[in-house]
């Protein structure tokens, strides 16, 4: 691996923060900490850090840093080549997120532009996000994201993808600084914080708080997405996987922390005074996280003092938040089209041009947009159950003696590890799927199999399976492009 | 603000920014 294609000690640090911290860190987080008992929530959170998160991602860093391949090489090299289709499964499903993930991006980008030039907290927002959102403008702000994250990674691992993460990086954290100091000082953000941090121990008891806890920790760090195994690709030979993704971990929650010290209490004192204050703002935080975003904050921030310039302030860690995230994921396809032997400049022209015209459909109709994040965010699950299989297949003695660990480190996974994945992962993933189907089929029980509904079961099985029998046709032919045959 | 709050904010970031500089330390150590 040459210099220009390996991360430095701090570099694979930012970067595995920068893939970790996304959207759902400023735009999730906080709905969800709010709406599943606060307090008691995050302590389910944080214990799923540790037998969910660092676990998978430990392995996945370890992974890349061993065989020096992508997502599809790496399932192969350790599995078989008849088995490389679980890796491509995995990829496809990473890559289905980022053709809409653009999107994302591109919308955080055009409210940023907008606040900051175009007066967006003297327009009416609700209708403001209506007519933006079924306009063609959106398909610009697309292309403009994938243009900037494609244009970093081209220049490589030190010189794009590291060099942006030591920028992205730490402005986030100090612009989420502000914003909770500007939070703070509102009046009525102490309810916000006694509403955020209640324990009530209680909801410990209540399974919906620890499956969305498992979720959240699972789509917030990025464990079971291939990104940190593509990572890992660049990592040092000393690198300790272990310390390495555990750092990730932890300042990924300190950015979910942040976020939510910064918007709960904002939307509290919008509210101060009121009747029913905390009704209200459960109210507000069940209408998703577009509906958060884009339609109540601008709201929220137009009441406060120097509203304009803290809404611009937030656009702007959300942008670096996507940015830091949608960086990983265009690399993560482009190192696939590497491993056939491509060069970096030709993987990236082709991975942006797919991106954009994959990306459209979503840009253009939030039906369409709504069902995919519905199927391939649950695609996570799976493509974490993959991950699972090959350390089971492995073993997972071997995968901890002869993978993660080397001779010089001193700070080693134990025996728990073993324990850990032969029975709490599995029980993780089966509770995650179980659960979802279920409360999927009661949502809907008339029209659950209908695979033309936006967000039914059936539509999710139908786009799972298509994807999976084409992996499975052409396994032999994906294999072959990436000479797994012969190496 | 409540105590039970107060108690639990510190606890939550407590772990959460005493993990974040524990391993950051560790890796520096280790590598």
């Amino acid at each position: 691996m040459k210099k220009s294609e390996t991360f430095s000690r701090w570099g694979i640090i930012f970067a595995g923060i920068g893939m970790a911290i996304g959207t759902g860190n400023l735009w999730r987080f906080p709905r969800i900490a709010s709406q599943y008992g606060g307090g008691a929530f995050m302590i389910a959170w944080i214990v799923f850090l540790f037998i969910w998160a660092i676990p998978l991602l430990t392995v996945e860093l370890a992974l890349g840093k061993k065989i020096r391949m992508g997502v599809i090489g790496s399932f192969g090299k350790m599995m078989g080549r008849k088995y490389a289709w679980m890796g491509t499964f995995v990829a496809f499903v990473t890559a289905a997120i980022t053709f809409y993930y653009t999107v994302v991006t591109g919308w955080c980008v055009k409210y940023l532009f907008a606040t900051c030039f175009q007066g967006l907290i003297r327009k009416e927002p609700i209708q403001y996000w209506e007519t933006f959102s079924t306009s063609w403008e959106p398909v610009g702000f697309h292309f403009l994201a994938v243009f900037i994250g494609c244009s970093i990674i081209y220049f490589g691992v030190v010189k794009g993808i590291e060099r942006a993460n030591k920028i992205l990086i730490p402005s986030l954290f100090v612009l989420l600084l502000i914003a909770v100091g500007r939070s703070l000082t509102l009046p009525g953000a102490v309810q916000g914080l006694n509403f955020l941090f209640s324990p009530n121990l209680a909801q410990l008891g209540n399974i919906k708080v620890w499956l969305n806890a498992l979720s959240q920790a699972a789509w917030s760090t990025g464990a079971g997405w291939g990104l940190m195994l593509t990572l890992g690709v660049y990592s040092r030979k000393k690198e300790n996987p272990l310390l390495t993704t555990a750092t990730l971990g932890f300042g990924n929650n300190m950015a979910s922390l942040l976020a939510a010290a910064a918007v709960i209490p904002t939307v509290f004192s919008f509210f101060a005074g009121q009747n029913l204050a905390q009704e209200k703002v459960l109210d507000i935080m069940k209408q998703g996280n577009e509906g958060l975003t884009f339609k109540w904050i601008p709201i929220l921030f137009s009441q406060i003092p120097s509203g304009n310039f803290f809404l611009a302030l937030f656009f702007l860690a959300l942008c670096f938040a996507a940015f830091s995230s949608l960086i990983s994921q265009l690399e993560l396809i482009s190192r696939i089209f590497m491993d056939t032997g491509l060069t970096r400049k030709k993987a990236v022209t082709i991975v942006g041009v797919c991106c954009f015209v994959l990306g459209l459909p979503s840009a253009l109709s939030m039906g369409f947009f709504n069902n995919q994040d519905w199927v391939w965010a649950m695609g996570l699950v799976v493509s974490g159950s993959f991950f699972l299989i090959l350390i089971l297949k492995a073993g997972p003695r071997k995968i901890r003696e002869e993978i993660i660990t080397r001779p010089e480190h001193k700070i080693r996974l134990g025996r728990w590890f073993d324990f850990l994945v032969t029975f709490f992962l599995p029980v993780q993933i089966i509770a995650m799927l179980g659960w979802w189907f279920w409360d999927s089929y009661s949502a809907n029980p008339g029209n659950w199999w209908n695979i033309l509904s936006k967000t039914s079961i059936g539509t999710v099985i139908f786009q799972w399976a298509v994807a999976l029998g084409i992996f499975i046709i052409f396994n032999k032919l994906i294999t072959k492009k990436l000479s797994l045959d012969k190496k | 603000m409540t105590i039970e709050a107060l108690l639990t904010m510190i606890l939550i970031f407590g772990i959460c920014l005493g993990g974040f500089i524990l391993f950051l330390y560790l890796s520096s150590k280790e590598n």
